[in-house]
């Protein structure tokens, strides 16, 4: 256990330090809010440890997707970057992931997308068992309370699935 | 059968709503026939991590199938390779599928790449080494770098040809010298299925780059993603966009003709689509088809991905539906992506005609419904371009230099390209039912520049003055434009088609007209009715020149669309021009 916890502690250490590293062209633009940057490693952001502000299941799985809940997490990043967000470049330290969980989610064309109400969270990536789809995003303005989370294949707005359970912060969480 | 009258309006109706009509003017042989030589598959597999491509979270496999002519004594054979799209990796031996690579323990790959053995088979018999590419290392973390894995596609393609050149100088393991001057690497054509669309259209740019090593002669995007807009020029390019398809439903791949077109002065090089009704997205694919695949992961798109797709009138499972069986559907990816090959890459210019519209679709297609668009090289012997309707000056002076009128056409406007063009054609529509102008995930590119018309009394014309030094067409086969019915226009009577005349009038005032549906079925009304149906394509109608009977085609002075056989109606327009088959 003990041995497995050191295990765990390295791997975070090398992903951290190979974020850091990849870090110094670590320059990130949004287009409107949806995490669409060349320069992000979101491969390592799915990997960083994050802190639970969010989450639900239920047992009967909704839609033709099988979509069964969510899970938000808020990523704190290795150092303080210039992000774009709605327009402005600011200076970010967070990053937040929104996983919808159902599936196995279809492994399509077109890139699943996760919106938060009317506004696009970012491009999903599906997990190795397909049973989670998670977008990154480094604006926490929309990880608000009471949010509905929803997903579409392409970024058609009338082709969501929409969640039946709204976004619910546990206590201190959001932005 | 006694033909009634009501038998007859029945059936006339019927041939209006499957739009299908397209009378042609030349004849060709069938290129989707086995040929007569023997054929054999082998493959090679240097392992599941043996390429790492750049700036990618992820190693790829190099592994392939390839078919060539048994007897290698007629070589150098020209050389096409396939690339399949995105789909599960791996499977389990209880139905599960994965994307994941490389295969955790007790999975398997999934091998996508065998879905077009039905394609190679036949160019192999004919003459042709055709080489077929695994991506799953690819299709595992694509959708964690920004382009989607387009690059990564591309970087892969390369590699394979560099291996196929290692093949074809020193040889190598595994097959020795068997190959060595075997593959005629300046002749060389692509075909990409789905995000291997935009994988070989990322790839011909990319050999470019790097000096053009190998001669890319033609490349086929197969119901493509273009999430980048990169684009084709000086290389013969063919699009297959399938009405149903469930997958990519907004038929973006569309985008890489539009682009094409007019992007660089001086392209020789012709650009084709098919629109192919009642075809869905995986089909094309053997090991993606539910009837002919044992792994996990096939499906109908349409009828798992469109929601209540089930019950569209035409993409559906009703009385109604013009929905193709995988048989017919991978008959006309046979045809059309045999037809394009055997042309371009292997010089076999008697399947042009199949490609230009101006031949029907071969037998081996196993299905007539569907139409061809064609855009004719940048050649004043090939192209005369009336009216690109790029920008507001074309709804006064065309493109030739003449005035371009209109007669009681309401609304006359471009919409769809740069602005301050409207950004969509249909406003209130979905952009999946207007492909021609949906948005593209990485990049901020418009679509394609259209005339938005309509008329509502039978006085509507639509004129295009040609200069006299420009009136001798007779060295042209037709005069041709893109056109769709526009749905959602309400002077367009649902499930009906529409019509208008195509005049030509010479200097002497003489004139002559072609009723649009005595040659093209393209004014069909879109139909369905269900998420991104019915939509807009624009598809191509070629007048044959020998039609205008009692004119001078030495002399034309003016192109006329008179709508006086509906009387009222919608459509959009772009592309008028005098074109004639590449040579």
């Amino acid at each position: 256990m003990k041995r497995s916890l050191i295990n765990r502690s390295l791997a975070i250490a090398i992903v951290v330090l190979s974020l850091l590293a990849a870090s110094s062209s670590f320059s990130l633009a949004q287009r409107n809010s949806n995490s669409a940057n060349k320069d992000v490693p979101l491969r390592e952001i799915m990997k960083l440890p994050g802190k639970l502000l969010a989450e639900t299941k239920t047992p009967a799985a909704g839609g033709n997707l099988k979509i069964t809940g969510y899970r938000v997490e808020e990523v704190t990043l290795p150092r303080s970057v210039t992000a774009e967000v709605r327009g402005q470049q600011v200076a970010v330290e967070r990053a937040w992931r929104l996983t919808v969980t159902g599936g196995p989610f279809p492994v399509r064309a077109m890139p699943a997308v996760i919106w938060l109400d009317d506004q696009i969270v970012g491009y999903g990536i599906e997990n190795e068992t397909l049973s989670q789809i998670t977008a990154v995003t480094f604006d926490g303005s929309l990880i608000s309370e009471g949010g509905v989370v929803s997903l579409s294949y392409g970024e058609n707005k009338d082709d969501r699935v929409t969640l039946s359970q709204k976004l619910q912060l546990k206590q201190g969480g959001g932005n | 059968m006694k033909l009634t009258t009501k038998t007859c309006t029945a059936a006339l109706l019927l041939l209006f709503i499957i739009g299908s009509v397209q009378i042609t003017f030349a004849q060709a042989p069938d290129p989707g026939t086995p040929g007569p030589l023997g054929f054999t598959r082998e493959e090679y597999d240097f392992g599941d991590t043996a390429f790492q491509p750049s700036n990618f979270p992820g190693p790829v496999e190099l592994r392939a199938s390839i078919h060539y002519p048994t007897s290698l004594a007629g070589g150098p054979f020209p050389v096409i390779v396939l690339l399949h799209g995105r789909h599960a990796t791996c499977f389990n031996g209880s139905g599960g599928q994965f994307l994941e690579w490389p295969c955790a323990p007790n999975h398997q790959p999934i091998p996508s790449y065998k879905g077009y053995d039905y394609v190679a088979e036949v160019l192999a018999s004919n003459g042709y080494v055709v080489v077929s590419v695994s991506a799953n290392g690819v299709n595992a973390v694509d959708n964690s770098v920004f382009d989607l894995g387009a690059l990564a596609r591309a970087e892969l393609m390369q590699k394979h040809l560099d291996i196929l050149k290692q093949f074809n100088t020193t040889g190598g393991a595994p097959f020795g010298t068997k190959f060595v001057g075997k593959f005629d690497l300046t002749r060389v054509g692509t075909m990409g299925h789905s995000r291997g669309g935009e994988g070989v259209v990322r790839h011909y740019v990319l050999n470019n780059s790097l000096g053009a090593p190998y001669g890319i002669k033609a490349v086929f995007p197969l119901a493509p993603v273009d999430f980048n807009r990169f684009v084709v020029n000086n290389a013969a390019l063919n699009v297959l966009l399938p009405y149903c398809d469930g997958d990519v439903s907004d038929l973006q791949g569309v985008h890489f003709y539009d682009d094409a077109r007019y992007n660089v002065p001086g392209d020789q090089a012709p650009k084709h689509y098919e629109l192919v009704m009642g075809a869905n997205h995986n089909f094309y694919n053997t090991i993606w088809s539910p009837s002919s695949s044992p792994f996990p992961g096939a499906t109908n798109d349409w009828l798992s991905f469109v929601q209540g797709g089930n019950n569209d009138s035409h993409c559906g499972k009703g009385k109604t539906s013009q929905r193709l069986t995988e048989a017919q559907q991978r008959g006309t990816g046979l045809a059309y992506m045999s037809a394009f090959f055997r042309a371009y890459v292997g010089g076999e210019t008697q399947f042009i005609p199949i490609l230009t519209g101006d031949a029907p679709p071969p037998p081996s297609a196993q299905t007539s419904n569907l139409f061809v668009s064609y855009h004719a090289p940048d050649n004043p012997e090939l192209r005369l371009d009336v009216n690109r309707l790029l920008n507001d000056t074309n709804l006064t002076t065309n493109t030739a230099g003449g005035a371009a009128t209109q007669t009681a056409l309401t609304p006359y406007q471009l919409c769809g390209g740069p602005a301050p063009q409207p950004q969509k054609c249909l406003p209130n529509q979905f952009n999946a039912q207007q492909p021609h102008t949906t948005p593209s995930a990485r990049s901020p590119l418009r679509g394609l520049s259209q005339l938005i018309t309509g008329w509502n009394d039978l006085t509507g014309n639509y004129k295009n003055d040609i200069p006299p030094t420009l009136g001798n067409v007779s060295g042209f086969q037709a005069l041709q434009f893109r056109v769709s019915v526009n749905f959602a226009d309400v002077r367009n009577i649902a499930n009906v088609a529409q019509d208008f005349r195509v005049v030509l009038t010479d200097a002497s005032g003489a004139s002559s007209s072609v009723r649009v549906s005595d040659v093209s079925g393209a004014l069909y009304f879109p139909p369905g009715e269900t998420g991104p149906v019915p939509k807009v394509v624009l598809n191509t109608v070629r007048v044959p020149l020998t039609a205008f009977g009692g004119v001078n085609l030495h002399n034309i002075r003016s192109v006329q669309f008179t709508f006086n056989e509906h009387a009222q109606g919608g459509v959009l327009v772009t592309d008028v021009a005098f074109a004639s088959a590449p040579r």
